[in-house]
């Protein structure tokens, strides 16, 4: 079973940074990574990427995250990165665009990686992104922290969001999304953080860091070239038995 | 009843500064995490033994009970700092025996 680190926020402008925490990812065997763009995501092109992805060993996979504010904005963001083969993400304290999101099939994960953002989800909205195939999504940040007070907070609130989840039993991805070189954790061993403190069960611990990714991962490639308009519907040029 | 079976976990060693790092300051530090988040009632189960420790090849081998594995594989992942150093002790592999772990290593 191959592990997926899903969602490694970097700076794009830096590549020395990049490949400096690349090499780091290689010495704790991660073999599956999915970096994120932190700043100006908007001017990269896939050459860079593909330029990154030729210098590790690691399978690169690329995302985009988006933090509107409001609807306007967040109609506005999916139009531009629609356009793009990769993962997008969204991540919103606000109800409203949570709720169009889950809906929205241009949007693949609903994140909740801030324990603020933990807060907001509901099960009318967990409900919703079960219906539509949308990936709901959480880290494990929030409890790789020193401040042993709020250490115990975050693990109180991703506890709650994970009974939730494990009660509604959506679609769902977890994450790392740390920030510090010396938090990232091969994704196996946060599976056993999952199962052993947060009571999920190891074979679902497991598809949240590898099958659920795959699964993903197959659904943006499917809508690559615009061919895709809903699940089990396929567009086939050319075909006169249509 | 069923007879306790044991595991071998092989854990890698990422640090910075490896200097006063020996087998004490480990073991205190992998008790401490199993205490921190698992506490009085996993503790027991474990029968946790440091089989090896290499400073120089920056990996360890550590024995546990087999029911325990994943609470100790949890232990060594939340492990964040040893003396103040930032610390990754990362899970490789696990084996029921020395020699399969040993073989891996070669």
């Amino acid at each position: 079973m191959s592990y997926f680190e899903s969602r490694l926020g970097l700076n794009f402008e830096d590549l020395d940074r990049i490949y400096h925490v690349l090499k780091f990812c290689e010495e704790l065997n991660i073999n599956n990574l999915i970096l994120e763009p932190l700043n100006n995501a908007k001017y990269f092109h896939e050459d860079l990427f593909h330029k990154i992805s030729e210098n590790t060993k690691i399978k690169l996979f690329f995302r985009f995250n988006i933090k509107p504010k409001t609807i306007k904005e967040f109609k506005k963001e999916i139009k531009f990165y629609q356009k793009f083969p990769n993962i997008i993400s969204l991540e919103t304290q606000v109800k409203e665009i949570q709720l169009k999101a889950a809906k929205d099939s241009r949007v693949h994960v609903l994140s909740f990686s801030d324990p603020v953002n933990m807060k907001t989800i509901t099960p009318g909205l967990i409900s919703l992104a079960k219906q539509n195939e949308t990936f709901i999504e959480f880290s494990l940040a929030p409890i790789m922290i020193k401040n042993r007070a709020l250490q115990s907070k975050n693990f109180r609130i991703l506890y709650r969001f994970i009974q939730l989840i494990l009660r509604m039993k959506p679609k769902f991805i977890i994450s790392g999304n740390f920030d510090s070189l010396y938090d990232i954790r091969h994704p196996r061993n946060l599976c056993s953080v999952c199962h052993t403190l947060f009571g999920i069960p190891l074979e679902q611990a497991k598809n949240a860091f590898s099958k659920n990714v795959e699964m993903l991962l197959a659904k943006v490639k499917s809508k690559e070239g615009n061919k895709f308009i809903q699940p089990g519907v396929r567009l086939i040029k050319g075909d006169k038995l249509i | 009843m069923k007879d306790e079976r044991q595991r071998y976990i092989l854990f890698k060693i990422i640090t910075d500064d490896a200097e006063n790092f020996n087998q004490k300051v480990l073991i205190n530090s992998i008790w401490h995490s199993i205490w921190k988040y698992f506490g009085m009632k996993e503790a027991p189960k474990i029968g946790l033994w440091l089989v090896e420790l290499n400073v120089l090849k920056c990996y360890g081998i550590i024995r546990c009970s087999h029911i325990t594995k994943e609470i100790v594989i949890s232990a060594l992942t939340m492990i964040q700092e040893i003396s103040d150093k930032r610390i990754i002790l990362s899970p490789i592999k696990t084996s029921g025996t020395l020699n399969k772990i040993r073989q891996y290593l070669k």
